[in-house]
């Protein structure tokens, strides 16, 4: 059984977003990496991780967002998380990727934070 | 009549696969909307029985397809019980749980992962592996109530994932 999860990058005022729909979990891992890389080859300085409201996340996807940051920090760039249901801003909050990521509402928010910071 | 303290009891079998955890997932979820579990405490519910489930599948049984884990869901008025049990092929299950550090993780100090019971804790009300000694495998308890006021008043004290010595009698 594989998880359905379709990643898709885009580009937009600055920044490059990463649309996610569907479960965050290891069958992800090969997608989400291979859209972060591809952005990162690019030159991209804000990344925005977009959730759907409906997406499901387990530990093995926060490891694999984890290995995004560790990545992210290396290279300088800052992300974002936007779209998050509660219940996993919550989680994300407790297990400290927060420090890492700033989480957004919707990635409209999250393109304004960018564009205020310049 | 079916008296209104009945017990509800569902029980699954899955395969241990990667994926099949959803399954139990959505059982879970479902059992707990009928008892009236608010959206916030099903998600909870659902992250730990799915983490509870892939700990199963992945160490519980190393991923073999052929092995099936167990989920009993045992449902009261005022929460549900809920039993994984798996065949015990794999790593004997952890004696203690620490909190992540996500720091030494970005730092490179420390793998990333290992977060599955620690957030099993964080969500539910009661979690641990049940020693049984009839019983081959891994056994692991979950309770969750439907609202936080229906917690045992003595349950803050209790500290989660310990071993119980008793047995299970869903």
């Amino acid at each position: 059984m594989n998880a359905e999860i379709q990643v898709t990058v885009r580009f937009e005022r600055g920044a490059t977003i990463i649309d996610l729909a569907g479960d965050v979990t290891t069958f992800a891992e090969e997608a989400i990496n291979e859209a972060y890389q591809h952005a990162s080859s690019d030159g991209a300085r804000n990344i925005i991780f977009n959730f759907r409201e409906d997406d499901y996340i387990n530990s093995a996807g926060i490891a694999i967002l984890i290995g995004i940051v560790t990545e992210a920090r290396k290279r300088d760039q800052r992300l974002l998380m936007a779209g998050l249901s509660d219940h996993f801003q919550k989680i994300f909050r407790m297990v400290g990727l927060t420090q890492y990521a700033d989480l957004y509402p919707s990635v409209e928010e999250a393109l304004a934070s960018i564009a205020e910071r310049g | 009549m079916i008296p209104p303290n009945t017990t509800r009891v569902v029980e699954l079998k899955i395969p241990s696969e990667l994926g099949y955890e959803r399954v139990a997932r959505e059982a879970a979820a479902t059992v707990a909307r009928r008892l009236g579990f608010s959206p916030e405490r099903i998600d909870e519910l659902k992250t730990a029985v799915d983490e509870a489930c892939t700990n199963a599948i992945r160490h519980g049984s190393k991923s073999d397809s052929r092995m099936k884990v167990v989920v009993v869901l045992s449902a009261d008025e005022t929460k549900l019980d809920i039993l994984v049990k798996d065949p015990g092929a794999g790593d004997s299950p952890p004696s203690e749980v620490l909190d992540p550090d996500i720091q030494a993780q970005v730092e490179g100090r420390s793998p990333a992962g290992g977060l599955g019971l620690w957030l099993i804790r964080q969500m539910v009300d009661e979690a641990y592996f049940v020693e049984d000694s009839e019983s081959e495998g891994n056994l692991f308890r979950m309770i969750i109530y439907r609202t936080t006021d229906e917690r045992r008043p003595a349950l803050n004290d209790v500290s989660p994932l310990k071993s119980d010595e008793g047995g299970h009698d869903a």
